[in-house]
């Protein structure tokens, strides 16, 4: 007995050595390449593939437009990377622990550009790389002591209402020019059978309501009355603003928009032409069944449309720090930018990607926005950020159900915007 | 003679601190500790300097917490306290009530089992997920709920529940009820089972209808495990937070605000760490007192 367990032991020891080169971890990956030289010796050489973690807010179909451009990346720059899903709003909670532990979740992390800004110290410097691009970009980010710590990526933008062409055909139907065509639509929209309202309104957290407002302010007042919002210059309850709630929005609420509907159940129900319009970013051209069978107009005469990007950094507890570095130069290049833009969804925020890239109803996107005066007037509630921003959401939600109670919700989104 | 006195002592004594001892340790590291620290953080500023009951003064002059301006018959927001006590007032019959209907009809069944399983499948879904079931089962498009009230010609209800300030809380109690019943019903249903068969059989003998005999024997036999229930339902009534947060973020216009979740959005979203320790001290102090009542029943009944 006591034989065949010290026979075993060597057995068992053997095989423990072998088990950790037969399965390599997978945080690293092990190249082993062995190289005959002309002289009759072998030699091993060993080559760490990192494998980088990056984190983005994309899902469902946005994710699969974006995992291209990471495809590409791991073949072209010979990485390995992994995605995974965290929203900002998810991420802020997150990070700040992770980083006082001097941890990160991931290499390259999207985020908002403010909040980057507020956590340079637990960000790797990208100012060397940031210069080489950065006369290419519609977009700059905003210097922190001369520093650079996020890089812009690709273009989201919110461009008004959309509609199937294929709907707008059948019903003899025309993108409005002007505010009485605007209501004109509405009510031939309204009077076509099977349809409950004209506009079906999105329904989350609320973000896709304060969407709608936004678009309204800014249709009404001009880009500039919403950066005078976001700096605190202007309240809620100024007669101007108010003016556009109570004679622009508030009119059409209960008679040509429908009640807030989860955004993603939403677009089910407005492409079978339950409704005629919906309001959404221009993600939603990769979330539709037919993309080219999609129009948008915006609110007429409309001078801006929010848009953005998302901003990538590199954490400074990253492994990874050259290779990250390498994956953002790729991302935010010509060739990685013309890539992410051929798949739609989003677009590019460089200068020189040319629209023939994009799919039909990005391209036909890129080339109306060409005539928007401001593409990319700042997000309001994103801008305040905090507490204010889920009080705007759910105010807005208020506002959709009960129009009566629009003083209110004035007075209580001045009561709790934040001191500049 | 000092020796003895020692060993008489680690005879008496160490037995007890080996067992208890780790645990303590525990309790006093992972949650004494953050307890009084949270309460001590509710009494300062931002910068840590003593502001007496200013936090709590704050938190309980905020609309959001406590705002009778429109109560009955005016709809929500009536400020998260008063949610909460309503969610109790409403959530607490029902679920208790229910738990021990369905525990009495399935007592003997047959595929009770069967029935038992499916109701409960509510407690082991995750609460997040039953929020966004709650928000679908409530929904114009989507939802059993208003469907059935425009069945039924109440049209006013055929709506979105979640999206009404009057019908989102009644919405979000509703939903928890189906979540929280399978609880109640469980323990009932055990302890259902462990009342002697005789007693029912003398009762019979002495000609005690069905009625009598549930009155005389099944309600008082049932006394202590409904304390449970109460106390344990009350406790989930007032930390509430998952299910509001998934269907409605406390929307619409803070209709559906609970302690809970203002406290979560007073922390991380406006960063206004004492407010939301003032709260978090506000909850703890609610849950003692049922925590205080539960023991205190506990040990009469015993």
């Amino acid at each position: 007995m006591k034989r065949i367990g010290s026979a075993w032991i060597p057995l068992m020891l053997l095989l423990g050595a072998c088990v950790p080169a037969a399965t390599p971890t997978p945080e690293r990956i092990v190249e082993t390449r062995v190289v005959e030289k002309p002289v009759e010796k072998t030699v091993e050489v060993t080559k760490v593939i990192p494998t980088l973690t990056v984190i983005g807010p994309w899902a469902g179909a946005e994710m699969d437009q974006f995992v291209p451009v990471l495809k590409a990346a791991k073949q072209k720059l010979g990485l390995q990377i992994r995605y995974r899903i965290y929203r900002a709003e998810d991420l802020a909670k997150v990070l700040p622990p992770q980083f006082e532990a001097k941890q990160a979740p991931g290499d390259v992390i999207f985020m908002w550009e403010w909040w980057i800004r507020e956590n340079k110290d637990h960000a790797v410097d990208l100012t060397d790389l940031w210069q080489k691009e950065a006369g290419a970009f519609v977009l700059q980010p905003t210097p922190v002591d001369g520093r650079i710590y996020a890089v812009p990526y690709v273009l989201w933008v919110k461009p008004g209402f959309w509609y199937k062409k294929s709907f707008f055909q059948k019903h003899n139907l025309q993108p409005p020019t002007t505010w009485e065509e605007f209501l004109a639509l509405l009510d031939k929209i309204a009077a076509i059978p099977g349809i409950k309202k004209p506009i079906i309104t999105g329904d989350g957290v609320g973000w896709p309501v304060g969407d709608i407002a936004e678009h309204f302010l800014i249709a009404f007042g001009g880009p500039a009355l919403q950066q005078d919002l976001i700096a605190g210059k202007v309240k809620f309850t100024d007669p101007k603003i108010r003016a556009i709630f109570a004679e622009r929005l508030v009119p059409l609420l209960g008679k040509y928009f429908s009640d807030p509907v989860e955004w993603t159940q939403a677009i089910d129900l407005w492409w079978n032409e339950e409704y005629g319009l919906f309001f959404m970013g221009n993600w939603l051209t990769g979330m539709v069944k037919d993309p080219n069978d999609l129009g948008v107009f915006p609110l007429p005469g409309t001078r801006g449309v929010v848009g953005g990007t998302d901003w990538a950094f590199i954490p400074k507890y990253s492994e990874h720090v050259e290779a990250a570095k390498q994956l953002i130069a790729f991302m935010i290049s010509k060739e990685g930018m013309v890539l992410r833009a051929q798949q739609g969804g989003k677009l590019a925020s460089r200068k020189d990607v040319s629209p023939e890239v994009y799919p039909p109803a990005d391209r036909a996107l890129a080339e109306a926005l060409a005539k928007v005066e401001q593409p990319t007037v700042p997000d309001l509630d994103d801008a305040v950020g905090g507490k204010w921003q889920s009080l705007f959401w759910d105010q807005m939600k208020l506002l959709w159900v009960r129009p009566q109670m629009l003083d209110n919700v004035l007075r209580r989104l001045d009561a709790e915007f934040p001191a500049r | 003679m000092r020796g003895g006195r020692i060993r008489r002592w680690m005879r008496r004594w160490g037995a007890f601190l080996a067992f208890t001892g780790p645990a303590l340790l525990l309790i006093a590291g992972l949650i004494i500790r953050p307890a009084v620290e949270t309460i001590a953080l509710s009494f300062t500023d931002k910068r840590g300097a003593f502001v007496g009951l200013r936090n709590f003064a704050e938190v309980l002059s905020d609309p959001e917490t406590f705002n009778l301006t429109g109560f009955p018959p005016g709809p929500p927001p009536w400020g998260s306290l008063v949610h909460n006590a309503v969610w109790i007032l409403l959530h607490l019959p029902l679920t208790v009530g229910l738990g021990l209907l369905l525990a009495v009809l399935l007592e003997r069944a047959r595929g009770a089992t069967l029935i038992q399983s499916i109701i409960f499948l509510g407690m082991v879904t995750p609460m997040i997920v039953g929020g966004v079931i709650v928000r679908f089962l409530f929904d114009e498009n989507a939802g059993i709920l208003p469907a059935l009230m425009r069945a039924i010609g109440l049209t006013a209800l055929g709506r979105s529940w979640t999206a009404y300030p009057e019908t989102a809380l009644l919405a979000l109690i509703l939903g928890s009820v189906w979540l929280w019943t399978g609880f109640s019903m469980i323990l009932y249903s055990a302890r259902l089972s462990t009342i002697p068969r005789d007693y029912y059989e003398a009762a019979a003998v002495d000609g005690a209808g069905p009625l009598q005999q549930f009155w005389y024997i099944t309600l008082p036999s049932l006394r202590p495990v409904t304390t449970v229930i109460v106390a344990m339902t009350i406790l989930w009534e007032l930390k509430i937070f998952d299910l509001v947060y998934t269907a409605t973020l406390g929307g619409p216009g803070g209709a559906t605000m609970v302690l809970a979740l203002q406290m979560y959005l007073y922390a991380f979203q406006a960063l206004a760490f004492p407010q939301a320790a003032a709260v978090a001290t506000l909850l703890t102090l609610l849950t003692l007192i049922v925590g205080l009542w539960f023991v205190r029943t506990m040990r009469s009944a015993e």
